[in-house]
């Protein structure tokens, strides 16, 4: 039996400080999302270097970020490099973790989405006299955008709530960091808890509205 | 005729199930259960023997409590941020669980008296300069979310307005982060300081100073209305010091010296 009475009053007042931890929580995502679409970028044309090292650097790392928990890459950066000397804030650990899972997944969205891009664009590119830089760059690669394109805005979304995994490496600035600490003060936690749920799906929509309009407005045919 | 047959049985059925408002009391007595959550990272007062089995002072206080109820106990074990929707949800009856008995807290759930009172340590890396617990101030503190210590630094972090407060979500990590240098400085309960220290799983460490709080008194907790359950573990309480056998447990799994006084001079509870 459920046997609580909620006393809602007591969180709202808290509502201000949540929503400094929803700005955070923004910051992180969005920036885990511009270095990862870079680093993926970066991935994607690795793969088709044809180098050997290359193509097995970016295969080591795709591999890694699809097939581990995030938790634990987020562990890692905090704990693991610190093992190695190198002492990472719970800021940066989080951000890096998180940059390091979005690159490996958009990296492989990008493949997928390279295989929908007929070779003969390039090649026709190429006899028209460009570079083979100049080809990927503008023909192959904002094609490769805009068919990715659903799939970076799930990425987006997933880094959003993959924010609240920093709570493991002593994160208190993002929403869930917040939410948890406010619930050590007041034992609030399922206001708290119901209020940080609706926040994170208000940022969600946000994101998949703005991803709409953005749509609209480049990859009109 | 028919009728009132049917509200004879209607009535005697209500008299042979007993009264409709049992309390959590009655419950625990009826079901011959007593569940209790128990932090199990956090040694001396709850962790996990060679055989993974639960052990620590707020197991055996749990035990002691379940006998005295003439019940069975059971161990369900919980972190410091999930006790509160352990009780709420009703997958624990009772919380022995050292937590602290502070007035925001007791809004939202029921405290019992004090069952035991830290004293908090200050512990530092060992590569970080510092002779007393003023030497905090700027430094890159920590310790385990939602426990006193923590709330105590990150007022301590405002107040001084420097330095950086960070909490982890066990004992066990924010050991593991001072011992690599990611933290200055922890405060910890002077039992977890001292064992932790001595078991050498976090190397260079030490314990610098006391932490100048006041000390943190721990209830035990459960449902804010089960008033009935509280004061039976108040009397609980208050029977485990008058036997000794709080002296006993202290002796058993916190060592020699005397148990910190539970009482607080000049008032009455």
């Amino acid at each position: 039996m459920f046997n609580y009475r909620f006393q809602w009053r007591q969180a709202w007042a808290r509502l201000p400080e949540m929503l400094d931890g929803a700005i955070i929580t923004m910051q992180v995502a969005v920036l885990s999302m511009v270095i990862g679409i870079l680093l993926a970028i970066a991935l994607t044309v690795f793969r088709r270097s044809g180098s050997r090292v290359l193509s097995g650097i970016a295969t080591t790392w795709v591999e890694i970020a699809r097939n581990t928990p995030a938790l634990f890459q987020i562990y890692m950066a905090h704990f693991g490099l610190a093992g190695l000397g190198l002492h990472l804030s719970p800021y940066a650990s989080l951000l890096l973790g998180i940059t390091f899972n979005n690159a490996g997944y958009l990296a492989e969205n990008f493949r997928g989405a390279l295989k929908a891009i007929p070779d003969t664009q390039t090649r026709a590119g190429r006899s028209l006299g460009l570079s083979d830089i100049q080809a990927f760059r503008h023909i192959v690669l904002p094609q490769m955008i805009r068919i990715s394109f659903p799939t970076i805005t799930n990425q987006m979304v997933w880094a959003v709530l993959m924010t609240s995994l920093g709570v493991t490496v002593g994160m208190n600035l993002d929403l869930y960091g917040v939410t948890q600490d406010l619930n050590a003060l007041t034992f609030r936690t399922f206001e708290l808890f119901a209020m940080a749920a609706v926040i994170f799906y208000v940022i969600v929509k946000i994101i998949q509205a703005g991803a709409w309009l953005i749509s609209r407005r480049l990859f009109r045919y | 005729m028919k009728t009132s047959a049917l509200t004879l049985a209607a009535c005697a059925a209500t008299a042979l199930t007993g009264p409709a408002f049992a309390d959590k009391l009655d419950d625990i007595i009826g079901s011959g259960t007593l569940r209790c959550a128990v932090v199990l990272d956090f040694p001396p007062m709850g962790s996990r023997d060679s055989d993974n089995n639960p052990q620590g002072f707020d197991v055996d206080y749990c035990n002691d409590l379940a006998e005295a109820l003439g019940v069975e106990a059971e161990i369900v074990e919980t972190t410091f941020p999930e006790r509160i929707p352990a009780l709420v949800s009703g997958q624990v009856d009772i919380a022995v669980a050292s937590t602290s008995d502070t007035l925001e807290r007791a809004k939202t759930v029921g405290f019992t008296i004090p069952y035991y009172a830290f004293e908090n340590a200050v512990v530092a890396n060992d590569g970080v300069e510092i002779s007393d617990w003023e030497g905090m101030k700027g430094k890159t503190v920590g310790a385990t979310a939602g426990t006193y210590e923590a709330i105590w630094l990150q007022e301590k972090i405002e107040e001084w307005g420097e330095g950086e407060f960070r909490p982890y979500q066990n004992q066990a990590d924010v050991f593991l982060a001072l011992s690599q240098g990611q933290l200055d400085v922890t405060v910890s309960t002077v039992e977890v300081a001292e064992a932790n220290v001595a078991s050498g799983n976090f190397e260079g460490i030490k314990i610098v100073d006391k932490a100048p709080m006041v000390p943190d008194y721990v209830g035990l907790i459960t449902l804010r209305e089960e008033q009935g359950l509280l004061n039976y573990m108040n009397l609980f309480i208050n029977q485990q010091v008058r036997t000794g056998r709080y002296a006993e447990l202290y002796a058993k799994w916190v060592g020699e010296g005397t148990p910190a006084d539970l009482t607080i001079p000049g008032v009455y509870r």
